[in-house]
């Protein structure tokens, strides 16, 4: 419903207030530098890469973790040392698809920078060029324990652009873009289509049209690196006679790094027959793929799991069908699981996607395993993105993204009590807490 | 596509009869439990003393025939779970009694017929079903009659889908009770239904019976958004509040003019004529004369004051703000005038009058004495309430008993029924869920929803675990 309604105030596209100015800039005035040597003492350290540590010793130095072990753990001198015996320590958590920074308030389109609807095919869109680092929603992500995330454009195009990792802070955008253009989404769930009527009838009306104008792009970008292969090969033989160079082409280019496999594609269908074609046209074009949604597609995961690629599970909140049990969609991310197939859990959200943990939670219910449960929203989405030598565990190496809590991470009651991100501690501040303090008297 | 179903659950009542073996420990001190202080009119409990006539006659009690509720078994003991009383903390080991739809003890142990079924529920936790004060599920696309700002002649009755698979769903998230209003669009929306999720029966039979009638207001943004953009009144909050002005003086005055002939009908005088008769005006009329529950969609803190000015002038009470995400900024003046709030724990941000939502409006509100309510305003989360309920102990200490009373006893107030349902208690419907493991939790699952005392989801079935819709297949 809200969704629906976020969308119809969008189409009607009013005239609305400005937006209340913010209180304060996201980026945290930490009160704890990541040039201090921090040790975390006594808690309960959930590593996901070997196991659990009762009573553990975490240090972190310059920004990273430099011990992780049992209470016998050495400490440095003058380290600081914060007690946190019977609380939980964890690595920061990864949503693996927001829209954090591309909307304040998504009812004002003002500050909306979502997506550009005027083509299909806009991979040489980037957020990083969009992406407000000041937005009110990081702080109130981050201390429930979020702290690096993917943000990507909407999905109403087939290619709606390249997604960025972010770290959830720092002093500028510069700072928490830590890697840009790290995939590309490719939208395959009908909702690409342009079929408002046939009055206002626009290419790609239906499934094929989709299908047949992104296989022609990624021709053309075939076609196009040829083209450039071709004339650097004459500039080196004799620049003299390489004439002109072909037409830079940026869209084309932006292509490039999917064709030859060196960065994943998203690949996003629900329905089991969409998943199909997307795989298929994957297939066609030799594309690293990190599977996305599969919300209804629960006859196909055998094939999915003899693809082996990852999947970013979910929303487990979407409805199921008609004639589905209540579980069907809440049961997915075990069935995958169950299968062997690396899952991610994503919030798809930026208001809320400090809820991401509870999805995870709620998927447990449904016969996934804790643990796969929790490293689907730390080890494995650092390993479907590439960054698992810096996030998504507690060793020793990796960056100091560590959270503290009274309790289980995947739980609604759990209290996030300690942030450190890059290594120093993130006050537990947002815009929000600033609102509660100014009216809780 | 949905047949009424006869034989599932007759089925099973009949093979366990036929075991023979249904007898409970008999205890000899019934630890019966006080209603709600709450109740104002609490439903008189059976008069009947359980398990002192084991030979009594169960089937069909005559009070189930007069309200027609579907009692498939008079008799029903749920025993060994840990229960959540909401009104008298939780009783580890219990038991309750169910009978002819109504929970007839509840304590340590409890007395009930020999030939009662009994549930063996050891380990698990129990609830009084999940009430959502706030939804537009099973209207289909039929929520905002959004032509006119004033529409309180509206009927949810007359779109209310009893077929719609969100029953189901929130059903098997534990919710026994829906308050199904008109949306946002309209200052004055239409009149709402009450239902239970008594998935499977007719229409009717998902009524609340005797349920108060509430009427939808709203403010802000939306309406002066959708009349606005057609460049119709109201554009503007001055617009939005003096359509309901001027709509309660026009119903006034048609009051008068009522109070004027009944005068003179009273007189004798036989000439009189009666007023031509308005839906509309009868409605606001209604309102004035305090018969409907009046239910508004706000958010911004200027407008609780407008609203309970307008009150004010035109003497009618409101029974509750919705959404009502800056009460926190004025909780103490909406705890003074007796008003509820039903809210979400953490939405915010989706529109510039939500913008200064924050996750501890509840437990500020509910510092100043503010009854609270958690609703879901959605498909998606009326499915999952028990999990928005353990989200908001964690916003400001919240303690467990008041947070399950923002899932249970505060909607069921809100939506004037608390004296029927919302808690644990002697003489309530019993509308029960049984939970896998503790409720206000990520990862519990409801096992089985009673309502009236009846089996309406069961976990453990195969298929869509309902007992009283026949499946295709």
């Amino acid at each position: 419903m809200l969704k629906k309604l976020i969308l119809i105030l969008a189409m009607m596209g009013c005239a609305m207030a400005q937006p209340k100015a913010h209180h304060k800039p996201a980026a945290a005035s930490a009160t704890a530098t990541a040039n201090d040597v921090i040790a975390l003492r006594g808690g309960k350290l959930l590593t996901i890469s070997h196991g659990v540590i009762e009573n553990g010793v975490l240090v972190m130095e310059k920004g990273r973790i430099t011990a992780v072990g049992g209470a016998n753990t050495a400490i440095p001198k003058g380290a600081k040392v914060i007690e946190v015996s019977g609380m939980t320590v964890y690595p920061g958590l990864i949503d693996s698809e927001t829209r954090l920074g591309l909307t304040e308030i998504p009812a004002v389109q003002m500050t909306d920078d979502f997506i550009e609807m005027s083509d299909e095919i806009m991979p040489n869109m980037h957020v990083y060029d969009a992406f407000h680092a000041e937005t009110s929603a990081i702080p109130v992500t981050r201390i429930n324990g979020i702290t690096n995330a993917i943000v990507a454009p909407g999905n109403e195009d087939t290619l709606p652009g390249q997604d960025s990792f972010i770290q959830l802070a720092g002093k500028s955008a510069d700072e928490m873009l830590l890697v840009r253009d790290i995939a590309m989404p490719l939208n395959f769930t009908g909702a690409q289509r342009r079929n408002q009527s046939f009055e206002q009838a626009k290419y790609p009306f239906t499934r094929m049209g989709m299908a047949a104008q992104l296989r022609q792009a990624f021709i053309d970008a075939q076609d196009y690196e040829q083209k450039m292969a071709a004339y650097e090969k004459k500039k080196s033989a004799d620049p003299d006679k390489a004439g002109a160079p072909p037409k830079r082409d940026l869209k084309l280019e932006a292509l490039l790094p999917y064709l030859r496999g060196q960065k994943p594609v998203v690949l996003a269908a629900e329905e089991a027959n969409d998943v199909q074609t997307a795989m298929g046209l994957a297939k066609e074009f030799h594309l690293k793929v990190i599977l996305n949604h599969l919300t209804h597609a629960s006859q196909v995961l055998d094939q999915v799991a003899a693809s082996g690629f990852p999947v970013i599970v979910g929303p487990i909140y979407e409805e199921p069908k008609q004639d589905e049990r209540y579980d069907a969609v809440f049961r997915l991310p075990a069935e995958m699981a169950k299968r062997g197939i690396k899952i991610a859990f994503a919030s798809y959200d930026a208001h809320n996607a400090r809820n991401l943990p509870y999805a995870a939670g709620y998927a447990t219910a449904f016969g996934l395993s804790h643990d796969e449960a929790l490293k689907a929203i730390t080890l494995n989405p650092a390993q479907m993105w590439g960054v698992d030598k810096d996030l998504g565990s507690l060793d020793v190496g990796k960056m100091g993204n560590v959270v503290v809590a009274n309790g289980d991470p995947l739980d609604v009651k759990t209290d996030v009590k300690h942030v450190f991100i890059d290594g120093a501690e993130i006050p537990l501040v947002s815009r929000q807490t600033e609102l509660r303090d100014q009216y809780w008297k | 596509m949905l047949r009424r179903p006869h034989s599932h659950w007759v089925m099973v009542l009949v093979v366990l009869l036929a075991l023979g073996s249904l007898v409970i420990a008999q205890q000899p001190q019934p630890a019966q439990q006080n209603p709600s202080p709450a109740s104002k009119n609490p439903q008189s409990p059976e008069k009947q003393t359980p398990g002192t006539q084991p030979g009594q006659e169960n089937p069909s009690s005559t009070e189930a025939a007069q309200t027609g509720l579907p009692v498939f078994h008079n008799d029903v003991v749920i025993k060994g779970a840990t229960l959540l009383t909401v009104t008298h903390g939780r009783i580890e080991n219990g038991s309750i009694y169910i009978h002819n739809g109504k929970i007839a003890a509840i304590g340590k142990t409890v007395n009930a017929p020999a030939n009662a079924k009994v549930i063996d529920a050891t380990g698990r936790w129990v609830m009084p079903g999940i009430i959502d004060c706030h939804s537009h599920i099973a209207l289909d696309d039929d929520v905002n009659e959004a032509t006119s700002p004033i529409t309180p002649q509206m009927m949810m009755k007359d779109a209310f889908d009893y077929n719609d698979r969100n029953i189901y769903r929130a059903l098997a998230g534990g919710v026994t009770t829906s308050l199904l209003l008109h949306g946002s669009a309209n200052m004055i929306g239409g009149q709402a239904i009450v239902i239970k999720h008594k998935y499977g029966l007719g229409r009717d039979e998902l009524l609340f019976p005797g349920a108060p009638q509430s009427i939808k207001f709203a403010s802000g943004e939306n309406p002066k958004r959708v009349y606005g953009s057609r460049h119709q009144l109201p554009s503007t909050r001055m617009g939005n509040f003096e359509v309901m002005r001027s709509s309660f003086v026009e119903a006034r005055e048609y009051m008068r003019s009522w109070d004027d002939y009944e005068a003179k009908v009273k007189k004798g005088d036989k000439d009189a004529v009666p007023p031509k008769r308005d839906l509309k005006l009868d409605a606001l009329a209604d309102i004035l004369r305090g018969k409907l529950l009046v239910q508004i969609h706000i958010y911004r803190a200027d407008e609780f004051l407008t609203e309970m000015a307008m009150a004010k002038e035109f003497g009618y009470k409101i029974r509750a703000f919705h959404h009502a995400l800056e009460a926190y900024k004025v909780a103490d003046k909406v705890a003074a005038n007796g008003i509820a709030i039903a809210t979400w724990p953490d939405w915010w941000g989706f529109k510039v009058e939500a913008y200064d939502g924050i996750p501890w409006n509840a437990a500020i509100a509910l510092h100043n004495g503010v009854r609270v309510a958690l609703k879901s305003d959605s498909e998606d989360v009326t499915r999952r309430l028990n999990q928005e309920a353990g989200k908001i102990m964690h916003y400001g200490n919240i303690s467990e008993e008041d947070a399950l009373k923002m899932i249970t006893l505060n909607p069921a107030w809100i939506i004037g029924v608390d004296n029927r349902v919302g808690s644990l208690d002697v003489g309530k419907d019993a509308d029960i869920t049984i939970w896998n493991s503790y409720p206000l939790a990520s990862a519990a699952l409801v096992d089985q929803v009673f309502i009236d005392g009846d089996l309406f989801f069961d976990r453990s079935l195969s298929g869509l675990g309902l007992t009283h819709v026949k499946e295709a297949q």
